[in-house]
Formats: C-alpha cells, sequence, structure tokens
C-alpha cells in the first residue's frame, strides 16, 4: 500500500469518525494531528519487524500494528474516536 | 383487469427474501415482477431470477422520483407484450420497491394514470419492518415511516433477533391502526394473506384523492449515498470476512445496507450473497450457480455519510495485506466448520 493510498484510506476514516484533522504524506510515513494537537506517525515496518506491518507513534509511545484493521482501530483510538463495533466474522466455505 | 401489489419496506427489511419464497409457491410463480433498485449496479433482480418469473429491473434511479414515466410505461409494455404472446400469461404484478422509495407515487401513478388504471388494479401493500432496527428506522427516516403509513399488511421481519417487539409494534399501530401485523422469519408468511385485497383496492378513489392532497413530501435524505464496488478477480475469503469485519466497526449504524454477488477464490463456482443491516453482517448465503453470465463480485452499499472511496479502499488495502499473507509458505486458508 504506498504513503497516498493510506492517506486517502484515513482521511477517509477521519471523516467517518467526524474527526477534524489533517493527514499528510510525510517523508517517512504518514503524519496526521489530533484535535488536540497531539502529532501523530504511521512508519511502515521494516520487513525484519514481521510480523508488524506499520507503527503507530504519539509522543512517548510506539503501538505495532499487524494489519490495516489493526491500524485503523488503533488510530481511532489514538484521535479519541471512540471504539467501534468490533467483532469476529467467518466466512465459512461451502461443503463440496 | 390485473392485479397489482406493492412490496416495499426500508433498506434490509428483507423484501427480496420474501420475493424470492412468494415465487416458490405455484400460486404465484407465473407473476411479474418489477424489482426498482436504487443505485448503479442493479443487484436485486439477479437474487430474485431464480425462478421462471417475468422479471424487470429498472436502474435509472429510485422509481418514486420518475414513477410516471417508469413504472406506466413499464407495466404498459409488459401488457403489451403478454398480449403478443411475447412472454407468458401473467397473472399479477408484483412491484419491490427500492428501500428507500416513497410509495405515495407508486400508489397514485397505479390509481390516475388513465391507462395504466383501466387495465390494472392495486391489490394491496404490503410493507415489511425489521424487528431489530425498524424503530429507529421509523425514527430517523421519514420514508420508512410513509411505508408504514400506506400498508395494507405489515410484515415484521427478523423476529428472532428483536428481543422485544412491543415497542416497535406499538409504533405501528400509531401510523397504521388499519394493517393487520404478521411476523414471518426469512419470509415464511402464506402469500395469500400478504395478497388478500386490502383498503387501496377497497376505494381507491378516496385513497387518490388522499395522496393528491398529501402531495409528494418525503424525498431522499440528502446525505444518503449508493457506492458500488466490482471486481473482475475472485477475491479470498478471508479477504472478503476482514472488509466486513472492517466496515462493520467503523462504518457501524451509517451503513445502512450492503447487499453483494461475490466470487470468492476458495469457491469460484458458487456466487456468494453477501448482507449487512448496519452493524449486522449476515453469514454469506452460498448459491447454487451465478444468475447470469456476469461473474465478476457486485456489491452495493447504501450509507449515510459514508466517504465515497471509503469502501473499496479499505477493500483493496485489505486485498493487498491477503495477498502477502496468502503467498507466505505455511499459509492455511480459512476451512469449513
Amino acid at each position: 500500500m504506498t504513503p497516498p493510498e493510506l492517506r486517502a484510506l484515513i482521511a477517509d476514516c477521519l471523516a467517518l469518525w467526524g474527526v477534524a484533522g489533517r493527514v499528510l504524506v510525510a517523508e517517512d510515513g504518514i503524519a496526521l494531528t489530533t484535535p488536540d494537537g497531539t502529532p501523530l506517525r504511521i512508519l511502515p515496518a521494516r520487513r525484519s519487524e514481521h510480523p508488524v506491518r506499520w507503527w503507530l507513534e504519539r509522543p512517548g509511545q510506539r503501538r505495532p500494528c499487524t494489519s490495516i484493521l489493526g491500524l485503523l482501530r488503533g488510530l481511532r483510538n489514538a484521535v479519541g474516536a471512540g471504539e467501534g463495533d468490533a467483532r469476529r466474522l467467518r466466512v465459512a466455505l461451502p461443503e463440496t | 383487469m390485473i392485479p397489482v401489489s406493492v412490496i416495499t419496506g426500508f433498506l434490509g427489511a428483507g423484501k427480496t427474501t420474501l420475493l424470492r419464497r412468494i415465487l416458490r409457491d405455484p400460486v404465484y410463480s407465473n407473476s411479474a415482477v418489477i424489482v426498482n433498485e436504487f443505485g448503479e449496479v442493479p443487484l436485486d433482480h439477479e437474487l430474485v431470477a431464480a425462478s421462471e418469473e417475468i422479471l424487470l429491473s429498472t436502474s435509472t434511479g429510485c422509481i418514486c422520483c420518475q414513477v410516471r414515466s417508469d413504472l406506466a410505461a413499464t407495466l404498459l409494455d409488459l401488457l403489451r407484450r403478454r398480449e403478443a404472446g411475447e412472454i407468458p400469461p401473467y397473472a399479477r404484478v408484483l412491484i419491490e420497491t427500492s428501500g428507500l422509495a416513497d410509495p405515495t407515487p407508486i400508489l397514485h401513478a397505479l390509481m390516475t394514470d388513465r391507462t395504466v388504471a383501466a387495465t390494472h388494479r392495486l391489490e394491496s401493500v404490503v410493507t415489511l419492518v425489521d424487528a431489530l432496527h425498524g424503530a429507529a428506522t421509523l425514527a430517523r427516516h421519514p420514508e420508512a415511516e410513509r411505508q408504514a403509513m400506506l400498508a395494507d399488511r405489515i410484515l415484521l421481519t427478523k423476529p428472532d433477533l428483536a428481543p422485544d417487539t412491543a415497542p416497535l409494534l406499538a409504533q405501528l399501530r400509531r401510523l397504521n391502526a388499519a394493517a393487520p401485523i404478521e411476523t414471518a422469519t426469512h419470509g415464511a408468511v402464506p402469500p395469500h394473506w400478504l395478497f388478500a385485497p386490502g383498503q387501496h383496492a377497497a376505494d381507491p378513489a378516496a385513497l387518490a384523492t388522499w395522496l393528491e392532497a398529501t402531495g409528494h413530501a418525503v424525498r431522499h435524505s440528502p446525505d444518503l449515498a449508493c457506492i458500488a464496488i466490482e471486481r473482475e478477480a475472485p477475491l479470498p475469503a478471508l479477504a472478503l470476512t476482514l472488509w466486513m469485519q472492517g466496515l462493520a466497526e467503523h462504518a457501524g449504524a451509517r451503513l445502512l445496507r450492503l447487499k453483494g454477488l461475490v466470487r470468492i477464490a476458495e469457491a469460484p463456482e458458487r456466487p456468494a450473497a453477501i448482507h449487512a443491516i448496519q452493524h449486522v453482517v449476515h453469514p454469506p448465503e452460498w448459491l447454487e450457480h451465478w444468475p447470469s453470465a456476469d461473474r465478476r463480485s457486485r456489491i452495493v452499499l447504501i450509507g449515510q455519510g459514508i466517504p465515497r472511496h471509503f469502501p473499496a479502499r479499505l477493500l483493496s488495502a485489505i486485498e493487498t495485506e491477503v495477498a502477502e499473507e496468502m503467498a507466505k509458505p505455511g499459509f492455511r486458508p480459512p476451512r469449513c466448520p
């Protein structure tokens, strides 16, 4: 996923959560600012850090995210948008 | 005179499920069906088209907004083809409205268009109300309220999902004191109960006058959007699962309705019909075969305040991630339970 694609998805999410924030493609990842002024950064993990895909950084804290859904969940919490209705689903394949 | 019944109800109330069930009844299998869809990608007709019925799909917009040009023309064209022997001699017409339709102009057209009124008679208006979401939907959407007010019969669907339907029943009684109310799971209700002649059939002139007086005040909410996603390549089951989880988690109550026919990579010969209403995601229903030669995945979402590209962007991100994981040695795909 390219940084512009991630930026567009995160901008959509902020709109969906009703959070006013700016999202920018920065040199090392994605930068955004929460409504209370807290700076956040999303950095792609190195291949050697697998299964981590992204790091969600806020001042004094660095959170590993292993999936895009994990990243969005962490980001939602970080911008103070509350929790979504997270639940596990399963697509049962037809019996052959 | 050909009887016409209108099946209406808000998004996700179960209209298509009911219609499929009705058409399996031998008495009703010779019905012409008009499915009106709200959105760029017509889908409901694919879900209905399992039987031999005469089926037309109108997808130019919501039928209530262009009812004179669309519905009247469609009914008369059907009649012409029936009389010319081009199509089987159907015994009745069933109209499934879009979930966002205000039925008022539909009934108005049926009763006041001279050519239509001379050849067709309105038999009944059946309104489906979702037992779980119905109360909130009635409170938020004037179209849903109008659907309940105009019903000859009200069918409360999915009662198994709602712990207490008493408040909703009271709300429906306030809106429509006359219509009998029945409950049904998965559309299991005798069709003859649905289509017994109703108050509209009994006194169409009085209703036409009332409709004229009340006008067409209800229109669609401005921030409602219909979003379509199409995919040529099959989707891994895991990607579909994660995408629907993500939608339910982040779009929540904004997701009014989701329907889709999805080509799953692990079972490409059998389309998965998917449904979601707000945060309630139903397990995919595996159809026996594709309803047409078109085997693309087609998903339609109707949402309130959902950014237009969010669902597709989320799906692309998940597809990429799942493809990377599946390419790794030792990856185990999901299994049947």
